[in-house]
């Protein structure tokens, strides 16, 4: 008897320490990107998507080599970006970003199911600050297509606070990433412009 | 009441070694959601140029 007590006095808590252990790696698996897996999902929150076709006036450019088309109000600008991307810009008066398309062929590991997760997580890698996840969803209905989208706010590195729409579209010939950003304090005038160009895109 | 008392005790370690696998599993999914970060375009005009190197909205690149 004596021994079987031995034996359990050092099973029971080692099995114990073995739960302890299992229990908090698994949330720090799930909480170490500082995301939560079941977190910050509104598909209300895109309740305003319903694919459009492109408003009359409005400016509309193409992807080379790809079926995707980016269109924004007249005024916007073209602007600089990577190879095969194609961004629209709106400017205050003293040539700050108040408005900002950008439409960019699918690069990395981005996928459906992700999304969300590897948007905020590469708006941190890419050195922004107080990134916040608002909203994500999936299954969302575009234009002949389908995309995952997410709404986030970040302070970039240069000490400038946006707020994005970010959906990774996939259609049947191409997948795209469409980026729709303003400062906040710019929303309630800029985001339904950006909400309708959302709408209109295409891939 | 010995062999029993071994046998819960080899349970209860074997159920310790399937802990320390979820460990090791846990910890690899983590390295590897992270693992995208290691190529980010830098701001400051660090990188390709656009926008979000300068301060302004970050692009929809996906760190290739």
């Amino acid at each position: 008897m004596t021994t079987r007590r031995n034996a359990l006095a050092i099973a029971f808590p080692l099995a114990f320490i073995a739960l302890l252990t299992t229990v908090a790696v698994a949330l720090a698996a799930g909480g170490g990107s500082g995301e939560k897996p079941h977190a910050a999902r509104h598909p209300a929150a895109f309740a305003w998507l319903h694919p459009a076709s492109v408003p009359a006036g409005w400016t509309t450019v193409r992807l080379p080599g790809s079926a995707a088309r980016l269109s924004a109000p007249a005024g916007w600008k073209a602007a600089a970006g990577d190879p095969g991307t194609r961004t629209l810009v709106s400017r205050g008066p003293s040539g700050q970003i108040v408005g900002y398309l950008n439409a960019t062929p699918r690069q990395g590991d981005e996928n459906a199911a992700d999304w969300a997760g590897f948007r905020v997580a590469h708006n941190r890698g890419e050195g922004d600050r107080e990134v916040r996840r608002l909203a994500s969803a999936r299954h969302l209905h575009f234009r002949s297509a389908t995309g995952s989208c997410v709404i986030d706010s970040y302070l970039t590195s240069s000490g400038n606070r946006y707020r994005e729409i970010a959906c990774l579209v996939a259609g049947r010939s191409s997948t795209t990433v469409i980026v729709a950003a303003a400062p906040p304090s710019r929303w309630h005038f800029e985001g339904p412009l950006l909400r309708r160009a959302v709408n209109t895109f295409r891939t | 009441m010995l062999i029993y008392a071994k046998r819960v005790a080899a349970m209860l370690a074997v159920a310790g070694l399937f802990a320390g696998g979820t460990v090791a599993t846990a910890l690899a999914a983590n390295h590897h959601r992270h693992h995208h970060h290691v190529s980010a375009i830098p701001q400051h005009n660090g990188g390709d140029h656009d926008s979000d190197n300068n301060g302004g909205p970050s692009d929809g690149d996906g760190n290739t």
